[in-house]
């Protein structure tokens, strides 16, 4: 991971977090020692040219990169991204760190917009991980369950379809008729609610281009909802995954925060 | 006479701590109704008697009810007799109409392509309780409790956050999931969707409760003959 601060003209501030969480700080192309890791909250301090003091802090995010914010005489400063900023009002590319457009005057996003737009981004990401998840684990079981179903039902071959099966399945009493439906149908089953939920949220990762609040609310809903569906229909998946669930939450409840406060900054 | 609900674009207020105690309140909501569902899906898998059942929808309306007096001003308003002129009446009631006939039909395409349906009345049926008891139980107090929570408080309290159109769309979307069956979420969306814009047009709650209720009834007479 490598994020970049164009302080001004002359100054430049690099970090590269690489594997194992190792960190090198780097000012105008030369590297400063210092105790920085993405394993804990860390922070370095040094001297820009000019004596401007800065500060630069790593924050571990549970199930994303790290937040890594850099300080100049205590101000935030924003990292320079890959494509260029530009004006909301008059479309023409502006410094990192400008606060108003040099060409027109309206006012850029503030810093903290920023680390809000990551949590934004970091829920879009999670709702099109749920969907492609849904969509290969519906495949997969698809499959498996076809497999299971194929064994099933050829121990069924021999019985007369209008008798009743000898034992209760969940409680529920099957003619051999319905049994067969019952098992021929399951694999579909799964399939389609699988297909159902991948569909809901690549809807919602699309819709989140445009509303990302309404789009990361619905996903989080949705998300609780198949948790707990799934806790009723086999409660031992309740420990299954705890920690998928747990970071997925957490993406999008923090996504909806930072959707929250970049509409309220801006309005 | 209890006065009208500001207008939507008054009411969106830009604070974001009110902004997110409004989302809080409309999250914690949908968390309850959504536990006394785990509940009761827990609940069910050993014991198939209507009488958890019961008690759940019970202990929902309580819920529902404490949270409706949180926002008791705009509850109070939406349950006036509902604004709206003869001519728009008649439009929203074929409108409720046709979407009666489109979720008939979804359900019986859905029913005939072999998909395994819940019985609402089922349990109450091996039971035998009466008519009453079920009509009460699976048509008429889900509607009001629904209406309450989903087109009350819910879109009540998102109309402070968003505009009327999002809120609308969120409180489908809260609606249709709660329901828990996947296979249900586009047609409990659309049901969703048709409840809000009834809210919306006449500011009232009734319509959509009358709509509700008659749709939970067809289902259960369908199922009871």
């Amino acid at each position: 991971m490598k994020t970049k601060w164009e302080i001004d003209e002359s100054t430049a501030v690099d970090l590269k977090i690489g594997g194992f969480a190792k960190t090198e700080l780097i000012l105008n192309n030369k590297e400063i020692p210092n105790h920085l890791t993405a394993r804990r909250k860390s922070e370095a301090t040094f001297e820009l040219p000019g004596g401007r003091h800065a500060k630069l802090t790593i924050e571990p995010q549970f199930g994303t990169s790290p937040l890594t914010k850099l300080y100049v005489d205590g101000q935030l400063m924003v990292p320079t991204p890959k494509n260029p900023i530009t004006c909301g009002s008059c479309g023409s590319i502006a410094k990192p760190n400008d606060r108003f457009c040099g060409k027109c005057g309206h006012a850029m996003p503030s810093p903290e917009s920023y680390v809000h737009e990551k949590y934004v981004n970091d829920a879009t990401t999670a709702i099109w991980m749920l969907s492609g998840l849904f969509f290969v684990s519906g495949i997969i079981l698809f499959v498996i369950m076809q497999s299971q179903g194929s064994d099933a039902l050829s121990k069924l071959a021999g019985l007369d379809p209008n008798s009743q099966f000898p034992h209760p399945i969940n409680g529920v009493n099957y003619t051999v008729a319905a049994l067969r439906s019952q098992i021929a149908w399951e694999p579909w089953g799964v399939l389609i609610v699988n297909l159902i939920l991948a569909i809901v949220m690549t809807i919602l990762a699309f819709w989140g281009k445009r509303a990302p609040l309404a789009a990361t609310l619905v996903a989080l809903a949705t998300y609780a909802v198949v948790v707990v569906t799934n806790a009723i229909i086999s409660p031992a998946s309740i420990g299954q995954g705890v920690v998928i669930k747990i970071m997925v939450v957490l993406l999008l409840y923090r996504g909806i925060s930072g959707a929250l406060a970049l509409r309220t900054a801006s309005a | 006479m209890p006065s009208p609900p500001a207008p939507v674009s008054d009411r969106v207020n830009h604070n974001f701590s009110f902004q997110w105690a409004e989302i809080n309140r409309a999250a914690t909501l949908f968390v309850l109704l959504l536990a006394s569902s785990f509940i009761l899906g827990m609940i069910e898998r050993i014991n198939s008697s209507p009488w958890p059942e019961a008690v759940v929808s019970g202990v929902n309306a309580l819920i529902v009810l404490g949270f409706a007096g949180l926002r008791h001003k705009e509850i109070v308003a939406l349950l006036g007799v509902p604004r709206i002129a003869w001519r728009n009446a008649i439009e929203l009631t074929l409108l409720s109409l046709a979407l009666l006939a489109l979720m008939s039909i979804y359900f019986a395409l859905i029913e005939y392509l072999g998909v395994p349906m819940l019985r609402a009345a089922s349990e109450f049926q091996k039971a035998r309780w009466g008519l009453g008891a079920m009509v009460v139980l699976v048509s008429l107090m889900p509607a009001v409790v629904e209406e309450m929570a989903f087109r009350g408080v819910i879109q009540s309290s998102l109309e402070h956050v968003f505009d009327w159109r999002e809120a609308w769309i969120i409180q489908a979307a809260l609606f249709s999931v709660l329901h828990l069956l996947p296979m249900m979420f586009p047609s409990h969306f659309v049901i969703g969707l048709g409840l809000g814009y009834l809210r919306h047009r006449s500011k009232s709650l009734y319509p959509g409760m009358v709509l509700h209720a008659s749709w939970n009834a067809l289902v259960l007479f369908q199922e009871l003959s």
